[in-house]
C-alpha cells in the first residue's frame, strides 16, 4: 500500500526539474556508478567493431582493414559450426537445468539444519572447492575416474566386473562437466540464497506451523518465495551468457576420444584466437554469442512477466 | 516450537544431516589432499595418487616460500588490493544499486538496460588496455581495482534486494524530514547487512583471485599480487597453453601445492568471519523458538 | 608448420648444452678485455651508451630488477643502458599483443612465431635482419637449420634464442634391463622386446604382474617422436615428385601406427593414455610401474631426482637413448632448435645505424663473459668457480631468493649463438650422458622442410586440421577405428582446408627454393 502512495506521487504531473530536484540525492548516488560504467564499460566498447575488420594490433584500429561481415561468413560457413553450436547448446541446456538449481537445493537443505555448529561447518566446507583451480580439479578427476586404477572405477569393477570409461567415452563427457561444475560452484552459490533467506522471519514460520503446515509445505510456501526474486533475476541474467562455458574446464577435459562432443564456442574461440584473425574473428564469435544472449534474456524476461514475476526491468 | 512434527520430517532430517555431511566431506577432501601434498616428498606424490596423510612430512616447500620476501610481499599487495577494491566496489554498487531500486528516477529503465548490456557485450582486452594506459593507471594498484570495480550482474541483484525492503520505513522517515541520502544511510544500509556481507565476500574473492589485470597492467614486480605468482608457477608446472622455455626449471609439485595453500588460505578465512551476518533472521528465530 | 597442442616440457636450467661446453674454462678478465676491445672497434656510436629496452618473459617469482649487479656488469661489458621489462610468463602472449597495440614497442622484444607476430612482421613492425647477420662474429655462426626454422618464409625477423635441436630422447629404467638381462634397445624389434619384457617378464622381480612397458599421456608428443623412428617424415616430407606432403600421407606413418596399435593391444602402454592428465605423466615411471618415457634427454635427470632425491652417481638407475633404428636407419625428430626470437622494433629503432648498434649488442651478449653473467651471475656474489671449471651457484644453494632477484631471468634475452659458453654446475654422470645423447642426435635429426613456410589456411584452421589427424591417430591406436577410419580422417582433412593448405605450402616451398 505504501508502494501505491509512491506511485501515486509519481503519476501526479510534476515537471522534469521538480523531479530532478526532488530526487537530487538519488541522482547523486547513481552518478559515480554511472560514470564508472561509461568509462570502463562503454568507452572500450569500440573494440567490438574490430569484428568487422582484419584487426592487427600493430596497425591499430584506424590502420586495420575493414572487411564487413567476412568473419561472420567464415564462422557460419565453417564445416564445424553446427557441431560446435549443437555441443554448446546441449551443454548450456544441461547447465541450466542441473547446475543452476544445485545451489538453490543445497541452500534449502542447509536451511533445514538446526544445529548451528554443524550448519556452519558444512557451509564452510562446501564453499571450499570454489578456490581450487580447474587444473587441480582436472587432475584429481583423472586420479579418481581413470580406468587404470582410479578409485571410482575400482569400486565399479568390484561390483560389476567391468570398468566405465568416464573420461574417454563421449557419452560421459557432459555428465562429467556438469558434475565438476556442481562440485566446484554449488557451495559458493548457496551464499547468495542464504543471504536472501535471512529475510524470512521466525513469525512467518510460526504462522505456517499454526496453520498446520508440515516441513515441505513450509519450505514450499515460506522459504522458497523468499528467494524467488533472486532466482528469477539470476535465471534471466544467466540467459545473457547462455553460450558461455568455462574455456579452461572444457579444454582440460577434452581429449582425442571425446572431442566431437567437447568442442564448444569458447574452445573454438581460443583456437581461432591464437591462429589468424586472432582478435577480429573471436570478437565476431563473441558478438554472435551476445546477440543470442540478448534474445534469450528478453525472451526469458517476457515469459517471467507473463507468469507475473518481478523481473526488475 | 516443536521441530520434528511429522515422521516424514524426521526421516528427512536424518537424510539431510547425513547427506550434507557426505557432501561436505566430498568437497573438503581434495583440499586436504592439496595440503597433504604440499607437505609430502616428490617420490610420495608420484607413488600415491591420492592421500590426506603424507608418510614423511617435510616443510621444505613452505620453508622456501617464507625464505623469500616475494611471497609475503605479494600477499601484502593482494590484501591491500582486496581491501581497497572491496570498499570501492561496495561503495559504487550499493549507491548505484539503491538509486536504481527507485523506479521513480528519470532514466531508470534506460540505465538498467545499459547495465545489462555490459553483461553481454564487452570491449575486449586491447581497448581496455589502451584506456588504462591513457588514464595513466599502468603500474598503479588502481589498475587492479577500477577495471573490475563493479560487476553488472551483482549490481542487478543488489537492486532487486533493495526493492524488497519494506517501503513503510522509508515513508515514515521521509515524513520526519529525512532526505533520500539519510534514508539510504540510516535505514536501507543497516537493513541490508546480509547483502552487504554477501557482496563483501563476492568482491573480496574476485579481487583476491584476479591475476589477469595484474598480468596486463603491472610491470613493477613489487606490485605483483599473489595470484599472479601462483599463476606463473602453475604455468611452469603444467604447461598446456603453449610451449614453455626449455631453460626453465620446473618447480616441485609440492612447491606448487604449497603456493596454492599459501595463496588460498587468507581468502578462505573471510567467509567464516562474515558468516554471522548470514545467521541473522530466520535461523536465529527458529533456534530460539 | 606449428602445431598447437598440449605440451608438457619439463626442463632443467643449466642442463641444456649444445656442443663442446666442457672446454670453456679460462680466465674471465682476459677474455673479457679482448672481446671488449673487439666491441669498441665496431661502429662509431659505441663511445656513448645507447639505452635499450628489452621485453622478455620472466619465470622467477620476483623478476630481476634493473639494479642487479649482474645486469650492471652486462651493461658495462656491452656498453649499453639496459632497461628490462619483464613480463610474467603466465600469459606473455596477451602482453605482447597489447604492447603491439599500444604503439610503444621496446627496442628488443621476445616474440614467438604465432599469427600476431607473423602479421606484425609482415606489416613492418620489426626489422628484417636476414642480411645483417653475417657481419657479426657470433651471430654469423648461427645454425642453418635453426635459422631456417625460425624464419618466416626464409626471412629473419629477429635473432633466435638457441636451444638444443637434438633434445628429444627416451628415458629407460636400466635396473629393469639388468634384471632381465637385456641390452639397451637399438632397433625397433629390440624396442618392442624390451617393452614386452617390461610388461610380462616381471622386471622388478616382485613376483607380481605390476609393471608395464611405457607410460604415455594425452599429450601426443611421444607418438610424433616415435613415428619418426619408423621413417615417417618430420611433419612434412618430399614425395617422388618433389612436392611436400604431410607426414600422415606416407606409408611409413601407417607402419608406425600399426606398430603402436599392436603395442597398445599387447598392453605394453598404459591403457588410459588417451585420457591421462599430462600432469600425472611421469608418476608411473617415478614409482617404477612403467619402465620407459619418451620425452626429452634432460628429463632423465629430473626423473632420477624424483626417484632418489639428491642422487649420487652410483644410485642412478635410468639411462637415455635418442631413438631406435627403423627401416631407414636411425632417424630422430628434432626440436625447432630455438625458443622465440629477439625481434627489433622498427618504431623504436629507427635508423640502420641504431639497428647495427643493437645487433652488435646482441652479438656481444653471446660472448663468454656475458653468457656467464646471465646464467650464473657475478662471481663471488652469486657463484663460486671450482677448480675444475665448474661453478657452484652459491646464491641458490644457500636458500633465499637472491639468485631469483638478480640473475635467473637474465638468460631470457641471451641468444647463445653460436653456442653456449657459460660454466655449468658439476654434472652427474646421467646429465653428462644426456648431453652426449643430445649431441649424438644431431647426426640423425630429420628437419621439417615446411617449418619456415607460412600458409593462410593453416593460420585460420590449423588447430582444427591438426586435431582431425591427431585424434584419428589416437582412436586408431586404441582400436576405435581401423585403416578405413584413417582414410576417412585424411579425406576430411583434405576437405576441411587441407587441400588448400598443401597447395599454399608447396607454393611457398617453391618460392623459397627459387630464392636460394
Amino acid at each position: 500500500m505504501a508502494k501505491n502512495t509512491t506511485q501515486a506521487l509519481e503519476t501526479n504531473k510534476i515537471s522534469f526539474w521538480d523531479k530532478m530536484k526532488r530526487d537530487r540525492w538519488l541522482y547523486f548516488l547513481v552518478l559515480p556508478g554511472l560514470i564508472w560504467f561509461i568509462v570502463f564499460k562503454y568507452v572500450p566498447m569500440w573494440g567490438t567493431l574490430i569484428a568487422f575488420q582484419n584487426y592487427s594490433p600493430f596497425l591499430g584500429f584506424w590502420g586495420s582493414e575493414w572487411v564487413g561481415f567476412d568473419h561472420f561468413e567464415r564462422l557460419f560457413q565453417n564445416p564445424d559450426f553446427f557441431r560446435v553450436l549443437r555441443n554448446t547448446l546441449i551443454l548450456a541446456f544441461y547447465e541450466t537445468i542441473f547446475v543452476f538449481p544445485a545451489p538453490i537445493i543445497l541452500a534449502l537443505m542447509l536451511n533445514e539444519i538446526r544445529m548451528t555448529g554443524y550448519k556452519r561447518t558444512i557451509q564452510t566446507l562446501v564453499y571450499m572447492p570454489n578456490f581450487l583451480s580447474w587444473v587441480i580439479i582436472a587432475s584429481l578427476t583423472f586420479v579418481f575416474f581413470t580406468t587404470n586404477g582410479g578409485v571410482v572405477n575400482m569400486i565399479i569393477e568390484y561390483f560389476t566386473g567391468s570398468t566405465v570409461n568416464f573420461l574417454g567415452d563421449p557419452n560421459w563427457f557432459r555428465t562429467m562437466i556438469i558434475g565438476q561444475q556442481i562440485w566446484k560452484d554449488a557451495g559458493f552459490g548457496t551464499i547468495i540464497f542464504l543471504a536472501a533467506l535471512t529475510s524470512v522471519s521466525k513469525e512467518q514460520y510460526e504462522a505456517a506451523i499454526v496453520d498446520g503446515a508440515g516441513r515441505f509445505r513450509r519450505m514450499w510456501h515460506v522459504t522458497l518465495p523468499a528467494i524467488r526474486h533472486v532466482i528469477i533475476i539470476l535465471l534471466i541474467l544467466r540467459m545473457g551468457n547462455f553460450l558461455d562455458q568455462g574455456f579452461q574446464q572444457i579444454y582440460l577435459m577434452t581429449n582425442a576420444l571425446n572431442r566431437q562432443v567437447a568442442e564448444v564456442f569458447d574452445v573454438y574461440i581460443y583456437f581461432t584466437g591464437i591462429t589468424q584473425g586472432a582478435f577480429s574473428h573471436s570478437t565476431a564469435v563473441g558478438l554472435f554469442k551476445g546477440v543470442v544472449g540478448i534474445v534469450l534474456i528478453l525472451g526469458t524476461r517476457y515469459i517471467a512477466k507473463r507468469l507475473n514475476q518481478e523481473t526488475l526491468f | 516450537m516443536k521441530q520434528h512434527n511429522t515422521p516424514m520430517g524426521r526421516v528427512f532430517d536424518v537424510f539431510n544431516y547425513i547427506f550434507l555431511g557426505i557432501i561436505g566431506l566430498a568437497m573438503v577432501l581434495p583440499f586436504m589432499y592439496v595440503i597433504a601434498g604440499s607437505l609430502a616428498t616428490e617420490a610420495e606424490l608420484a607413488a600415491r595418487p591420492f592421500f590426506i596423510l603424507p608418510e614423511t612430512i617435510t616443510f621444505a616447500a613452505y620453508e622456501y616460500i617464507f625464505s623469500t620476501t616475494t611471497f609475503l610481499r605479494s600477499i601484502g599487495v593482494s590484501i591491500l588490493v582486496t581491501v581497497g577494491g572491496t570498499i570501492t566496489s561496495l561503495a559504487l554498487t550499493l549507491t548505484m544499486g539503491y538509486a536504481l531500486s527507485k523506479t521513480r528516477i528519470i532514466g531508470h529503465t534506460v540505465m538498467i538496460y545499459l547495465v545489462i548490456f555490459t553483461i553481454i557485450f564487452q570491449g575486449g582486452m586491447v581497448p581496455t588496455y589502451l584506456l588504462i594506459r591513457d588514464l595513466g593507471l599502468l603500474d598503479s594498484l588502481w589498475a587492479l581495482i577500477l577495471p573490475i570495480a563493479m560487476n553488472p550482474m551483482w549490481l542487478i541483484i543488489v537492486i532487486s534486494f533493495f526493492r524488497t525492503l519494506p517501503v513503510e520505513l522509508e515513508e515514515s522517515a521521509k515524513l520526519d524530514g529525512a532526505t533520500d541520502m539519510g534514508v539510504f544511510l540510516k535505514i536501507a544500509l543497516p537493513l541490508s547487512k546480509p547483502i552487504i556481507a554477501t557482496f563483501t565476500l563476492f568482491y573480496a574473492v574476485q579481487y583476491w583471485g584476479d591475476y589477469f589485470n595484474a598480468l596486463l597492467y603491472i610491470t613493477d614486480n613489487a606490485k605483483y599480487p599473489v595470484m599472479l605468482l601462483l599463476q606463473n608457477i602453475m604455468t611452469m608446472a603444467d604447461v598446456r597453453f603453449g610451449e614453455v622455455d626449455q631453460l626453465v626449471e620446473q618447480p616441485d609439485q609440492s612447491l606448487t601445492l604449497a603456493v596454492i595453500v599459501v595463496a588460498t588460505i587468507p581468502i578462505m578465512f573471510v567467509y567464516p568471519f562474515l558468516q554471522k551476518y548470514f545467521a541473522k533472521g530466520m535461523l536465529l528465530g527458529s533456534v530460539k523458538g | 608448420m606449428k602445431r598447437y597442442k598440449k605440451k608438457v616440457l619439463l626442463p632443467v636450467a643449466g642442463m641444456v648444452v649444445v656442443a663442446g661446453l666442457a672446454a670453456c674454462g679460462g680466465n674471465n678478465d682476459e677474455s673479457a678485455n679482448a672481446s671488449n676491445n673487439g666491441t669498441n672497434s665496431n661502429g662509431d656510436l659505441s663511445e656513448e651508451r645507447m639505452s635499450v629496452r628489452i621485453m622478455a618473459p620472466s619465470f622467477a617469482p620476483d623478476p630481476v630488477g634493473n639494479d642487479s649487479p649482474a645486469l650492471q656488469a652486462i651493461e658495462d661489458y656491452t656498453n649499453m643502458d639496459i632497461e628490462l621489462q619483464f613480463v610474467a610468463n603466465a600469459n606473455y602472449e596477451d602482453r605482447f599483443n597489447v604492447t603491439l597495440a599500444s604503439g610503444d614497442l621496446p627496442e628488443i622484444i621476445v616474440a614467438y612465431k604465432d599469427a600476431s607476430f607473423i602479421s606484425a612482421a609482415e606489416d613492418g613492425a620489426f626489422w628484417d635482419v636476414t642480411d645483417y647477420l653475417d657481419d657479426y662474429e657470433n651471430l654469423s655462426g648461427a645454425n642453418e637449420v635453426v635459422l631456417n626454422n625460425a624464419s618466416i618464409n626464409g626471412r629473419q625477423y629477429g635473432i633466435y634464442r638457441s636451444r638444443p635441436l637434438g633434445r628429444n630422447a627416451a628415458t629407460i629404467n636400466t635396473q629393469w634391463l639388468e634384471n632381465l638381462g637385456l641390452e639397451m634397445p637399438t632397433t625397433i624389434e629390440e624396442f618392442h622386446e624390451v617393452l614386452r619384457a617390461f610388461t610380462y617378464d616381471d622386471p622388478n622381480q616382485s613376483g607380481q604382474d605390476d609393471t608395464y612397458g611405457m607410460v604415455v599421456s594425452e599429450w601426443e608428443g611421444p607418438w610424433d617422436q616415435m613415428q619418426v623412428w619408423f621413417g615417417t617424415p618430420n611433419e612434412w616430407g618430399e614425395n617422388e615428385n618433389g612436392e611436400l606432403e604431410p607426414d600422415f600421407m606416407s606409408d611409413e606413418y601407417r607402419d608406425a601406427l600399426a606398430f603402436f596399435r599392436e603395442m597398445y593391444e599387447e598392453g605394453l602402454v598404459n591403457e588410459d593414455f588417451a585420457i591421462m592428465d599430462s600432469g600425472e605423466w611421469f608418476d608411473p615411471f617415478v614409482s617404477q610401474q612403467a619402465g620407459m618415457v619418451v620425452d626429452v634427454a634432460d628429463q632423465a635427470n629430473r626423473l632420477q631426482n624424483q626417484i632418489t632425491d639428491d642422487y649420487s652417481d652410483d644410485e642412478i638407475i635410468v639411462d637415455v637413448f635418442g631413438g631406435v633404428e627403423g627401416p631407414n636407419g636411425l632417424q630422430i625428430k628434432p626440436t625447432t632448435g630455438y625458443h622465440g626470437v629477439l625481434a627489433i622494433s622498427t618504431t623504436s629503432v629507427e635508423t640502420e645505424e641504431e639497428l647495427r648498434r643493437v645487433l652488435q649488442f646482441l652479438n656481444d651478449l653471446s660472448d663468454e663473459e656475458p653468457q656467464n653473467l646471465s646464467y650464473n651471475g657475478v662471481e663471488g656474489v652469486h657463484h663460486e668457480v671450482n677448480e675444475d671449471g665448474t661453478v657452484d651457484i652459491t646464491s641458490q644453494s644457500e636458500g633465499g631468493d637472491l639468485f631469483d632477484r638478480e640473475v635467473r631471468d637474465l638468460n631470457q634475452f641471451q641468444v647463445a649463438i653460436p653456442e653456449e659458453k657459460f660454466k655449468l654446475p658439476p654434472q652427474s654422470a646421467l646429465q653428462q650422458r644426456a648431453d652426449e645423447v643430445m649431441e649424438e642426435n644431431m647426426e640423425y635429426v630429420v628437419p621439417n622442410p615446411a617449418e619456415p613456410l607460412v600458409s593462410n589456411t593453416y593460420r585460420e584452421r590449423g588447430s582444427q586440421l591438426d586435431n582431425i589427424i591427431d585424434d584419428a591417430r589416437i582412436q586408431y591406436i586404441v582400436g576405435q577405428i581401423d585403416e578405413s577410419g584413417l582414410d576417412e580422417a585424411v579425406e576430411r582433412w583434405l576437405n576441411s582446408g587441407g587441400t588448400e593448405y598443401m597447395q599454399e605450402i608447396n607454393e611457398a616451398y617453391q618460392e623459397a627454393q627459387a630464392a636460394q
